[in-house]
């Protein structure tokens, strides 16, 4: 019986060898063919990948350390940073104009960003039960995300006009006189927050499709467990629900930081940059596109990407948690 | 027993009356809960309503306090001005031409790169992974500007077809659409597969005949979001095509209109929901598609 065992997996050693062996004689011109066929398929994407995403940062490194007005450039060596942040022979001029203001304004929206987090995760709370129509409120939340900036820029200067639906509001609750009310996106102590509340605005149903997805991935039984434990609602919030979104919560912070540090086309659309809206993609954009200072401007979004990189890390470090 | 009888009936009774009143705090809950979803509702929904009421009234003030939206004399006139203030037309299809390549474009390279990613064996593939997952992160805050001097060094800034080359090929290789799709091919079996290419069916047969038929529903997915994001994205075409108003696809000539004509407003908003109904009915038929997307990309 042993030995009869032992013949047999001898017998199968023996098939696997053979097998292996006639793999071996073919699998030379095969394994080089399916190497051939992966990289086919992935060959688009890699073009692109390059082309569009790797390229670009080479080059903006490059380009930021040179004069360019794409007809001709020159490198000149850290001159681009040292007029940006005022230094060496451009001491007597100070930093460059608006670029400290712009990055002020850009550190300033990141404001949006736990507002952004909370209101999406209440929003996200209030939508994730079986009632119904609930699917008619989430659709009516979510209309803003699809709805394009140049549209959304254009409906909230409405909304934001002298005279218009939101002052109104004002002047009824009596912060605004109503016989000469003044637009809030001209007035240079609230218009940059006029452009915040739009991006919250146009982002928190984005945001809370992502937490409902979050909240529906949470095991219930371990709610239910809970409430018959004996816990409250805010504890089962604390302990169950929020440690059951920090996935989706390092995730949409993380976006949202960058994006707002990045902030630029919300600016653009409202106020164009004006009543102390200036952020520092302002400063980038305006440099290389309204300057034609490519090299300059390059070395500005420099800077932007070691910020946006620095912040970026903050926001993972205080959302992880305890986990390693 | 008659005591025991009528203490059960006693018990009975409370829980009724519990059960009750627990009926009756529910339905009291989900009044507050509504109420609280309509408030929330009008403020996400009001600057359109306001949009759509101004594109129709033709008289009186644009705005007036206290706001109106039920126009007072409704007509079409504003749509008809908008047409002639701008080439909408012309507009609309060039942004239909801009989504149809560039839906194509990205679909297809999407597709294509996930397949090897999620069903090939073969050297470099998880390092191939992590550089293109990395792109995700890495700040790339001079690449509007890097792609304006790559454009316009390859000379696609002096022709017409060159500059619309230059609008839609950056935005082709999409990250997200990548991942969604190989999440997608991750869960076809195997067998399926092996079965194919023991039949002797190539690789890009499987691909066509076996895994796109399959994840059919992402690929709807990933079309659709794109669709909306070639449709709404202003700032790189007006860039680029630099406000020549036949060129401009609809979402920047929408920019253009309200900043050169900002005193018609009326003409304006009538603009703004010809731009906002394509995507409005796109979103309402495919609803359960954008959300399997959204998820997807943030799980994939």
């Amino acid at each position: 019986m042993l030995h009869s065992r032992e013949s047999q997996t001898g017998i199968v050693e023996g098939f696997v060898m053979i097998a292996n062996t006639e793999a071996r004689v073919g699998s030379r011109t095969r394994f080089w063919r399916n190497i051939l066929t992966a990289y086919g398929f992935l060959l688009p994407t890699i073009s692109f990948k390059l082309l569009f995403t790797f390229w670009p940062i080479a080059f903006g490194i490059y380009l930021a350390f040179t004069q360019s007005n794409i007809i001709e450039t020159k490198i000149v060596g850290t001159q681009n940073f040292r007029e940006l942040f005022g230094t060496a022979e451009f001491a007597a001029r100070g930093p460059s104009p608006y670029f400290y203001e712009g990055m002020l304004n850009s550190l300033k929206y990141l404001m949006c960003v736990p507002v952004i987090q909370f209101l999406s995760i209440g929003l996200a709370m209030l939508v994730n039960r079986q009632i119904p129509a609930i699917g008619l409120f989430r659709t009516a939340y979510y209309v803003p995300v699809v709805t394009s900036l140049a549209v959304v820029g254009f409906m909230w200067k409405g909304m934001y006009d002298q005279h218009g639906p939101l002052n109104y509001i004002l002047t009824v609750v009596g912060l605004m006189d109503a016989k000469n009310p003044s637009g809030l996106l001209n007035n240079s102590s609230y218009a940059l927050y006029a452009v915040m509340l739009m991006t919250v605005w146009k982002g928190l149903g984005y945001y809370m499709v992502l937490y409902l997805a979050g909240l529906q991935s949470i095991d219930r039984t371990l709610e239910e467990a809970a409430v018959i434990d004996g816990a409250n609602r805010w504890q089962v919030f604390w302990s169950i629900t929020l440690p059951g979104l920090r996935p989706t919560l390092l995730v949409c912070s993380l976006l949202s930081t960058i994006s707002a540090i990045k902030v630029f086309e919300e600016i653009y659309v409202l106020t164009g940059g004006s009543s102390g809206t200036y952020t520092v993609m302002y400063f980038v954009y305006a440099k290389a596109f309204q300057d034609f200072r490519f090299g300059f401007a390059a070395a500005a979004g420099l800077v932007v990407a070691f910020v946006s990189l620095i912040f970026g890390l903050i926001n993972f470090r205080l959302t992880r948690g305890n986990q390693t | 027993m008659i005591e025991t009888r009528e203490s059960n009936a006693a018990a009975l009774e409370t829980i009724r009356l519990m059960k009750q009143k627990r009926e009756r705090n529910k339905f009291i809950t989900n009044i507050f809960i509504y109420a609280l979803l309509t408030a929330i509702a009008l403020v996400f929904i009001y600057p359109f309503l306001w949009t759509v009421s101004t594109s129709f009234e033709t008289t009186g003030g644009v705005f007036e306090f206290p706001p109106n939206l039920i126009p007072k004399s409704p007509s079409f006139r504003n749509y008809v001005d908008v047409f002639a203030l701008v080439p909408v037309a012309r507009q609309i299809l060039n942004s239909a031409l801009i989504c149809f390549i560039g839906v194509t474009g990205s679909v297809l390279i999407a597709t294509l790169g996930a397949y090897p990613l999620a069903k090939m064996n073969f050297p470099g593939r998880d390092l191939i992974f992590y550089i293109i997952l990395a792109t995700l992160v890495l700040p790339n805050e001079a690449g509007m500007i890097v792609n304006y001097v790559t454009s316009a060094n390859l000379g696609l800034l002096r022709t017409d077809v060159g500059k619309y080359v230059a609008v839609i090929a950056p935005a082709l290789g999409n990250v997200a659409g990548l991942f969604l799709m190989r999440q997608a091919y991750l869960s076809v079996p195997l067998e399926l597969l092996e079965a194919a290419r023991m039949d002797g069916a190539s690789e890009l047969t499987i691909w066509r005949k076996v895994m796109l038929p399959l994840t059919l529903p992402t690929l709807s997915a990933f079309a659709i979001l794109q669709f909306v994001a070639f449709w709404n994205t202003f700032l790189w075409p007006s860039i680029v095509l630099q406000g020549d108003r036949n060129l401009l696809p609809l979402s920047a000539g929408m920019l253009d209109l309200s900043s050169q004509f900002s005193t018609n407003t009326r003409a304006t908003s009538a603009g703004a929901v010809i731009m906002i109904l394509p995507i409005l009915i796109v979103f309402l038929f495919f609803q359960r598609y954008f959300m399997r997307g959204l998820e997807g990309a943030v799980k994939g």
